[in-house]
């Protein structure tokens, strides 16, 4: 539904993104997380339309991004959603259906539907008087007035209540079993990691990793098994058994808690504890979150580190992506770039 | 397309609701009340003549008395008040003082006195205008007119160049004609008025060529005049008019204009720094009524541009299927729906016709195109209001000024408020005279809405940049890259042609401007006297000229669409001279109104019009001098511009300074 191959947006001298590449099927979340400036707004702008690329191939449900028609297949959420706030939610939706083109009775069935389904009431308030998430909502309606096929979200969570934020991560939920196609950014690795198949990570404008959540935490994420005892194992112990084991052990409670990386150092956290004349109470898995992988992609790059080389890693089974490309970053974007 | 129609038309529906939405009901209520009220009283007072239209009313105090014949005549008058005698003082109580100076023979002889004051004088010309239409108005009151106007009559066939008045023009064309009447009016000597020893002379011809010495003595032998405004001799037409600006004065070289022919005889002759022009008052006050609104309405309409732009409100509608057309288009149709509506409306209530509505439309596109660049540029409403206040005052200027000289001068036509005040006037006026006036700025308004389209997309739209820099990028995003190793590589000869060519219709485009700009300038400067306003006009135009040709090329340079070269910097400076070339020929329209008759003019607009008469050889080599003075000074400026902005700067200064000199050696050359 969604193909990008090599898009590169440079603002003068500054590369917003460099060489990006990724596909996006139909009916799948796909989720684009990064740092801020790391150019995930210029890339769901681009895919909207909004911004023309430098350079690459964009197409978006068959056409090109800035073919007007694809317009018609696309539902976009801008990052900030003010809305002209002398009319009423129902005024607002309506005006946008007009302007694609949509019956009056279809507009009224569509826009009666995603309000109700986004439980937004007061659908004849004036839209200054109603809270940000209420317009937020309003928002999302709006994106949803021509029946797109491909939904591109900027931070659909974003500043809102967690009530709120649940209300709009189910929505988007919903909106995959209708068959959408939906690219969404989110700061908030959990967003991301509650609703993507499959997410992309972008750092210093180039995509360091994609595929599905899965396949990213097994590549750079790390299982830890926290094994409880009743003694303090005995770490010498502990060391004859697993060579350069670093097993940090606390205190917790009556008990204590050695995490370590491997079942093989369970076992030796189980035999020192022996040794120490105590034994192994209980031991517990711990997945890595999107948001240790995040870290552990993105925290060790230095900047610079994928300009004009480097290896983006892949967690899919697509192959890895190999970034190109001279440009350069500046430490500051200019405005309108992300 | 009707689809799109449509939707053009539901953002313009939508927009409608918006901007009555924004504004209070009460207050919006309030405000019409008033306007209906001052409007009201107004047209009221205009109706009865009392208010406004009168500002000489009761200026002089004459004592005069009862009795006396002159009377009725200082009575009718409605800048004198009649004072009594008895007890005036000369000065004080009254400023002039008609004494009865009794019989002699059969005539009734008086005797008057000013004060010494300029106030004294001023009033002893209304007492003698006062009483020269009240003798006109008794003769007007015979039954036998023949007697009463013994009239003869001399015809004479000239061309017709504009609806105004035989002889409105200056210059050599019409010397001939000058110097003709002139000399009539000189032979007979009769200064019908040179007996009247008032210390303000004025000399006798009837159809220019006659002049007015301030204070100077008249003396009826010969139609000349002395006094301290220079001497002029009415025999010395047309070949001088083509000297230099102090000749011109000195022979008398400007054929008319027929200028404050007042009952008195006080044909005038000079540029407008030496004259007093007839203002159309009334005509000119009511066409000013029609610009009145334009400045609530851009009011509203920057405000809607800008509240597109700010919080960034207007995204979502960059990704409907509108393209940026549709929207503007969209937005602007109220606007321009009111406007018209409003226009019509005055028309309606002042007298004017159709005429008055074609005329005032454009101008209303002119300050929305105006005010739509300006919104798109500025950063926060407070920088709007400027860019509005800017905009007024500018248009409002370019407008009024040169329709103060509806009566006087083609360079009237400049301003389309000149139509109207024609139409007003009850005056025909042809159809080149309409498309002289309305075109530039109906041309000009398509244009700006233009450059404000060019950064009508999200990249530009919501940026927060100084306005200099909006409209660098709004002129950049309008080229093609040239000479970039990224973009040039792989291009065919005929991309590369095209690159440039874009560069020349960008120039090509700011000829519209030009034209204004500089049509404003003789419409300003052609109050000065000639001596100051013809170098000022010279350095002015090429000034106007080498920023028009080159300030594209720098936004070209800042912004990387091209290449920061020697080489790229002399190919678009050619390409833009090129296109300015060949879109000045266009101004040619000029010739149409009889614009280049006039001195100033011909300064501005000579190249392209009075070529007749030289050698084919030097008809060619003028026609194509423009092309290389174009190519060299714009590429002056081009090779600076591909360095830095103090560079560009300076060569813009250089560029300026070579083309001067050349409109210098062109104006010798006609001259």
């Amino acid at each position: 539904m969604i193909e990008v191959e090599g898009l590169r947006k440079t603002y003068g001298e500054f590369a917003a993104v460099v060489d990006s590449t990724f596909s996006v099927e139909a009916g799948e979340v796909f989720g684009i997380v990064g740092p801020n400036g790391a150019g995930k707004t210029t890339t769901l702008k681009v895919l909207a339309g909004l911004v023309d690329p430098t350079d690459g191939e964009v197409e978006v449900a068959g056409f090109a991004s800035d073919d007007p028609e694809m317009r018609r297949q696309l539902g976009f959420l801008p990052e900030e959603s003010p809305l002209y706030e002398e009319m009423t939610p129902l005024s607002y939706l309506r005006f946008f259906a007009d302007l694609y083109d949509v019956p009056r009775e279809a507009a009224n069935e569509r826009i009666e539907t995603a309000l109700d389904r986004l439980e937004l009431d007061h659908r004849e308030r004036r839209l200054g008087d109603m809270s940000k998430g209420m317009k937020r909502k309003v928002a999302i309606a709006r994106s949803l007035v021509n029946d797109p096929d491909v939904l591109v979200y900027d931070e659909p969570a974003s500043g809102l209540d967690p009530v709120t934020t649940n209300s709009v991560l189910e929505f988007t939920r919903e909106l995959r079993e209708t068959g959408k196609t939906v690219v969404f950014s989110a700061h908030n690795l959990y967003h991301v990691e509650s609703v993507c198949d499959r997410v992309a990570v972008m750092n210093e404008g180039r995509i360091v990793a994609r595929g599905s959540v899965d396949g990213i935490r097994e590549r750079h994420g790390e299982t830890t098994y926290r094994v409880f005892t009743d003694v303090a194992p005995d770490t010498d112990r502990l060391a004859e058994v697993v060579e350069g084991l670093d097993a940090a052990t606390e205190e917790v409670g009556d008990r204590f808690r050695t995490t370590v990386p491997t079942m093989d150092a369970v076992e030796a956290v189980r035999e020192a504890a022996a040794a120490a004349g105590g034994e192994v109470v209980d031991i517990r898995t711990r997945e890595p979150s999107l948001e240790d992988v995040f870290l552990d992609i993105v925290g060790r790059q230095m900047p610079g580190r994928y300009t004009g080389g480097g290896a983006a890693v892949d967690g899919s089974d697509d192959g890895d992506a190999e970034p190109s490309g001279d440009a350069t970053r500046a430490t500051e974007p200019p405005e309108g770039a992300e | 397309m009707i689809d799109r129609l449509r939707r053009i038309l539901r953002v313009a529906r939508w927009e409608t609701v918006r901007a009555g939405g924004g504004v209070d009901r009460r207050t919006l209520l309030a405000a019409l009340a008033l306007l209906l009220v001052a409007g009201g009283v107004l047209g009221g007072g205009l109706a009865a003549g009392v208010v406004g239209l009168d500002v000489d009313r009761d200026v002089y105090r004459v004592a005069v008395d009862g009795d006396s014949p002159y009377a009725d005549a200082v009575e009718e008058a409605p800048a004198l008040t009649p004072v009594p005698v008895d007890g005036a003082v000369l000065g004080e109580t009254a400023d002039l003082v008609v004494f009865d100076g009794g019989q002699s023979g059969t005539v009734e002889t008086v005797a008057v006195r000013a004060s010494d004051t300029r106030k004294g004088e001023a009033a002893a010309a209304e007492f003698r205008e006062a009483v020269e239409a009240h003798n006109e108005r008794l003769m007007a009151a015979e039954e036998n007119r023949t007697a009463a106007f013994p009239v003869t009559v001399t015809l004479q066939y000239v061309g017709r160049t504009s609806g105004l008045d035989d002889g409105s023009t200056l210059g050599g064309s019409d010397g001939g004609d000058g110097s003709e009447s002139d000399g009539s009016g000189s032979d007979d000597g009769s200064g019908n008025n040179g007996s009247e020893s008032d210390g303000s002379g004025s000399g006798g011809g009837s159809d220019g060529g006659s002049t007015e010495g301030d204070g100077g003595s008249t003396e009826g032998d010969g139609g000349s005049t002395e006094g301290d405004g220079g001497s002029t001799e009415g025999d010395s037409g047309g070949p001088s008019g083509d000297d230099a600006a102090s000749e011109d004065e000195d022979d008398g070289g400007f054929a008319v204009p027929s200028v404050g022919g007042g009952t008195f005889g006080a044909d005038t002759v000079g540029s407008p720094g030496s004259i007093s022009p007839p203002f159309p008052f009334v005509s000119l006050l009511l066409a000013f009524v029609f610009l009145v609104p334009m400045n609530f309405l851009i009011q509203a309409y920057g405000s809607s541009v800008l509240d597109e732009r700010t919080n960034r409100r207007g995204e979502p509608l960059l990704v409907t299927p509108l393209s940026p057309v549709d929207i503007v288009a969209g937005k602007t149709l109220p606007y321009v729906a009111v406007a018209a509506l409003v226009t019509t409306l005055i028309a309606v209530a002042v007298g004017g016709g159709a005429l008055s509505v074609i005329a005032v439309l454009p101008v209303a596109l002119t300050f929305l195109a105006a005010t739509f660049v300006g919104a798109m540029f500025a950063r926060s409403f407070k920088e709007l209001t400027f860019v509005t206040v800017g905009v007024s005052v500018l248009l409002t200027t370019y407008a009024f000024v040169p329709a103060i000289f509806t009566n006087v001068t083609p360079v009237a036509l400049v301003s389309p408020l000149t139509l109207v005040v024609f139409d007003l006037q009850g005056e025909a006026v042809g159809v080149g005279e309409v498309l002289f006036s309305t075109g530039p700025m109906t041309i000009g308004a398509a244009l700006l809405f233009g450059l404000g389209l060019g950064v009508y997309r999200e990249e530009d739209m919501f940026a927060q940049k100084p306005v200099g820099r909006k409209f660098l990028d709004a002129l950049a995003v309008r080229l093609r890259s040239v000479g970039n190793a990224g973009s040039d590589s792989g291009r065919s000869r005929r991309e590369r042609l095209r690159a440039l060519a874009s560069v020349a219709v960008l120039t090509a485009c700011t000829i519209p401007f030009v034209f204004v700009a500089e049509l404003l300038a003789v419409a300003l400067l052609f109050a000065l006297p000639v001596t100051v306003s013809i170098p000022v006009l010279l350095v002015t135009i090429a000034f106007i000229e080498e920023l028009a040709k080159s300030v594209h090329l720098y936004a070209g340079f800042e912004r990387g669409a091209f290449a920061r070269t020697d080489r790229v910097a002399v190919a678009v400076g050619s390409a833009s001279a090129v296109g300015f070339f060949l879109a000045e020929k266009a101004t040619a329209v000029v010739q149409a109104v009889g614009l280049t008759e006039l001195y100033v003019g011909r300064a501005a607009f000579g190249s392209v019009a009075g070529l007749e008469g030289l050698p084919p050889l030097a008809i060619a080599g003028l026609f194509f001098a423009p092309l290389l003075l174009h190519g060299f000074a714009t590429t002056v400026a081009a090779v600076g511009a591909s360095r830095s902005r103090t560079y560009y700067v300076l060569t813009l200064a250089l560029a300026t300074l070579i083309h001067a000199a050349y409109n210098f050696g062109v104006v010798r050359l006609y001259a």
